[in-house]
């Protein structure tokens, strides 16, 4: 039911776990992967794993919001949706209908950097299911009042998720004003006027632009054979025809040179307070410093900041650290549920002393310890499932360009010192790299009589 | 020294006395969706705890789940939220250590641990790395049997859990829409009090009455404990016992909710956040309980009816008409009947136009059932989709839980397959009769901006209408 889900630059991609122990991860199985480069660049990445008998397949693109420009901005994540809605061989509706009806089922989601369909099924429906996925690769059709139908679906998908979510709402404004340059300033979802004006050309343009086999690695993941798999590639795949590179996305952002603020009023009872610093890109090591950092400072109940601003002070509700993890450099992230009535300054100031705190002295050897553990862990939890290993190797094949770094990143995560982490603090979490927003509950006129306050109509619901 | 036994044989649990493996397959047969439970053993401590061990070796993690038998349904009425906060001041501060170091010890090694309130348990699911299980086993038994319940931990437990309720209401509606819909469904029955409380009801709780609820709640023949995942049976099974082998029994038996009977005609439940972009709404009678013989049915014809992407309520409200992300429909199984419920969402301009067709589909199901062709694919879809559910060692620690708390053998998963294959047409037609609703039965909850819509929704059914910012999930 959630298909087409988003991932906002950022805040839903957790800092992502990785290994810390100093040899390869030794993964049962891992030394049976096979990755091969048909002739027309598209990558086929197989994981063979029997424990049951079903599949995940995961289709990842090179593309999403940050291929975008103002006027068509959240047309990636559109675009995703329209790839579940006919071919020139299938008509709307058929590839969830043949799908389901075959024991599958499917997803996607769009980021800032990646757009990725991810298909689960028996592993007996595995020929239906490359055919399926082949046939949309290279003979997509738009039909008009689909089109026109799936912008209500997705302007429904923005309501919820931005419109009518205080913390939605914030972090798309931190977000769009951290960047003044690059296009990660772009929503994923898109703003209100670009989602009532995608065209079909629009679309048109995009899927020649982007939708190519070399712009985009598949990963088999299960109850199947890499030969079989690669037989059905062979049938289903290689006639696709490579396509140009799309243009790169040369943009970078400038250097911050103060920090940024800006507010909100809404209809609130609880404040949020969310901080977005300028951090690095997803393959340089400053990102797994970072990592360590954000896991130190706000991972879990045993966190500094949450040790200090919910358990001693009461200054937060819930708060929470994010890492943005792409192919350029994006932000790391931290924020407040501060308590009705409570106030704000008083939560940015216990951030900013801890923050300092750790810039001064840097991690305690068992705050080190903590997190390479926490990483261990996640790193095996992420492993436990077929679905989880595709999103492992595909996270590691196309932000680091080689899957098997994610049994090597174990080496990279025992390397990183206190210094490291200390520097990170000092250098990357400055008040001149930041851009801070701040959620307030707007003035209610009480004198007007119930049900006449209607309130102002949340941004772009019309 | 306890009865030890096997899953398959209750009989044999009572007599044995040796511990055997539950003959079953973890591998895949043939046809889809035909997964077994791999091989477990289950034992009674002599407390009357129940124990189900799972070795499965293919990750160096290892998963526990603990059931309580009793939850919310404990909560006097006016306290409700008494089991959730108990759930979360046992994680501040049990055995030797205080909240924060209760917090290091888990996480420290990359641990997790949770404890959280239901309607009818408590539950703690634990996830740990395999060479700390002893740990995991150390803090899962101090959490449960040890906790310090310190009035000023329980002060700050409560004020957050009223404050995150704000939070909450600040938040996208679709995750506080149930909570009203139960509790407007519910009315005055059991399972329409907030498992969570309300922010009325916490104001009212004292730490006397979590105390209360320890004391003849968490007793040890209310547990039911999973451990799935790398390590020794013998091992484990031992410490298990030393960990949870005195907790005494429970004087009384553990609180039941009676059987409520589906509501006849409609009413409307009004919840005004003023400026919201959309209407969030949520349609219920009473359905269906965990263990009901049609289980298997109904969860065929909810897949066809509003279960998967191209679900009836899906194909009307999101791929044709383009008025919502999502729509579908649940069932809530408990020990007795829970919701049955139809949730969407809309722009507010098009609340009645949404609300028109969602009834007019649950009309057409009534009227005109489904096709072969339709039943056949929900069959393979259901076939299809089970086995990544007992995936991994938490989901298979869950699943064991959930069969004992609710009296179900292995068979509700080692069948399944032939349950699914066993719905033929007169089987979905009658049941559809008897667990969905008729359209002119329905309890109603619109969450949105009530100025806007106030004026049309009357035509569903009496209006009752409250602000999302009063302090309860049902109007007084």
């Amino acid at each position: 039911m959630n298909k087409a889900c988003i991932v906002a630059a950022g805040l839903l991609l957790a800092v992502s776990a990785g290994p810390a122990v100093s040899a390869p991860a030794a993964v049962a199985g891992a030394d049976r992967i096979v990755s091969r480069t048909l002739p027309n660049g598209l990558e086929v990445i197989v994981w063979p794993d029997h424990d049951i008998p079903n599949v995940a397949m995961y289709t990842w693109y090179r593309v999403g919001s940050r291929n975008e420009r103002p006027g068509i901005t959240g047309i990636s994540h559109y675009f995703e949706h329209m790839m579940f809605n006919g071919t020139k061989n299938r008509p709307p509706g058929d590839f969830d209908r043949v799908m389901e009806a075959n024991g599958g089922r499917n997803n996607a989601y769009t980021s800032s950097d990646v757009t990725v369909y991810q298909n689960w099924f028996p592993a007996s429906a595995t020929g239906l299911i490359f055919d399926l996925e082949s046939d949309r690769m290279r003979y997509l059709d738009f039909d008009p009042k689909v089109v026109e139908s799936e912008r209500g679906v997705v302007y429904s998908e923005r309501r919820s998720a931005i419109d009518d979510d205080n913390f939605g709402t914030l972090v798309e404004q931190v977000q769009a004003t951290a960047f003044v340059a690059h296009p990660y300033q772009i929503p994923v979802i898109g703003w209100p006027s670009d989602i009532e004006g995608w065209k079909v050309e629009d679309l048109q343009a995009f899927y020649r632009q982007y939708y190519a086999p070399n712009n985009a690695v598949m990963f088999v993941v299960g109850a199947v054979e890499p030969e079989e798999v690669f037989a059905f590639a062979e049938r289903y795949l290689v006639p696709l025809e490579a396509q140009p590179a799309p243009p790169p996305v040369t943009t970078r952002e400038p250097p911050q040179l103060g920090e940024r603020r800006l507010s909100i009023r809404r209809e609130a009872q609880t404040p949020i307070v969310a901080m977005a610093w300028h951090s690095a890109a997803a393959p340089d090591r400053q990102t797994r410093v970072m990592e360590v950092l954000l896991s130190i400072l706000g991972s879990g109940d045993s966190s500094r900041l949450h040790q200090r601003l919910v358990e001693q002070e009461q200054a937060a509700v819930q708060l929470g650290t994010s890492l943005d993890q792409g192919f350029d450099p994006g932000l790391a992230w931290v924020y407040a549920i501060v308590p009705p009535g409570g106030d704000p300054a008083k939560t940015e100031r216990l951030i900013d002393e801890e923050i300092a705190r750790l810039a001064k002295d840097g991690p305690t050897p068992a705050e080190l310890a903590k997190a390479r553990n926490q990483a261990l862990a996640g790193f095996w939890r992420g492993l436990e499932t077929i679905s989880g290993k595709a999103q492992a190797l595909g996270t590691y094949q196309v932000f680091h360009g080689d899957y098997r770094k994610l049994f090597d990143a174990p080496a990279v995560y025992e390397g990183i010192t206190a210094e490291d982490v200390r520097q990170a603090a000092a250098t990357v979490l400055r008040a001149d790299n930041r851009t801070v927003g701040v959620l307030t509950p707007k003035l209610v006129d009480t004198t007007a009589p119930a049900g006449t306050t209607a309130g102002a109509t949340a941004g772009g619901a019309r | 020294m306890s009865a030890l036994g096997r899953w398959r044989s209750r009989a044999a649990a009572l007599l044995g006395g040796a511990l055997l493996a539950a003959a079953a397959a973890s591998a895949a047969t043939g046809s889809p969706g035909a997964v077994r439970l791999p091989d477990f053993e289950r034992m009674t401590l002599g407390n009357g705890a129940e124990l189900v061990l799972m070795p499965k070796r293919d990750t160096p993690l290892v998963a526990m789940h603990v059931v309580v038998r009793g939850g919310s349904l404990a909560d006097a009425s006016g306290r409700e939220g008494t089991a959730a906060l108990l759930a979360e001041l046992m994680q501040k501060g049990a055995g030797a250590r205080d909240g924060a170091q209760f917090a290091e010890a888990i996480e420290s090694v990359g641990g997790e641990l949770a404890i959280a309130a239901g309607a009818e348990s408590l539950s703690l699911g634990a996830s740990f790395l395999a060479r700390d299980l002893g740990l995991m086993i150390e803090l899962a038994s101090d959490a449960l049997l040890r906790p310090r319940l310190t009035a000023a931990e329980f002060d700050k437990v409560r004020e957050r859990a009223i404050q995150s309720i704000a939070a909450a209401k600040d938040a996208d509606p679709r995750a506080l829409v149930g909570e009203y819909g139960d509790a407007w469904l519910f009315r005055g029955h059991p399972y329409g009090r907030p498992v969570g409380g309300s922010e009325e009801s916490l104001a009212t709780v004292t730490l006397d009455d979590l105390k209360r609820h320890y004391e003849a709640q968490v007793r040890g023949d209310r547990l039911i404990i999973a451990v799935v995942g790398d390590f020794d049976v013998a091992d484990v099974r031992r410490r298990l016992e030393a960990a949870f082998g005195s907790l005494s029994r429970a004087t009384d038996k553990a609180p039941v909710a009676t059987r409520l009977p589906t509501v006849e005609g409609r009413r409307v439940l009004l919840v005004d956040k003023p400026g919201a972009a959309q209407t969030y709404f949520w349609l219920g009678n009473v359905g269906a309980s965990r263990t009901d013989p049609e289980r298997t049915a109904q969860a065929v014809v909810n897949t066809v009816f509003g279960g998967r992407f191209t679900s009836m309520l899906n194909t009307e409200l999101r791929i044709k008409s383009g008025l919502t992300y999502g729509a579908r429909s649940n069932f809530d199984r408990l020990a007795e009947p829970g919701a049955f419920s139809i949730t969407s969402f809309t722009a507010t301009e098009s609340t009645v136009q949404a609300l028109d067709l969602a009834l007019a589909t649950l009309d057409r199901l009534h009227a005109e059932g489904m096709d072969t062709a339709t039943l056949e694919s929900a069959r393979t879809y259901l076939l299809g989709q089970f086995p990544p559910t007992i995936e991994t060692n938490g989901a298979l620690a869950g699943r064991l839980t959930d069969l004992l708390l609710y009296g179900l053998g292995p068979d509700d998963v080692n069948e399944f397959a032939a349950r699914v294959t066993a719905v033929d047409a007169a089987a979905s037609k009658r049941t559809i009769g008897e667990a969905f609703p008729q359209s002119r039965n329905l309890a109603i909850v619109l969450v949105g901006d009530a100025a806007r819509i106030r004026d049309q929704v009357g035509k569903y059914g009496p209006v009752t209408e409250m602000k999302i910012t009063d302090p309860r999930f049902a109007p007084r």
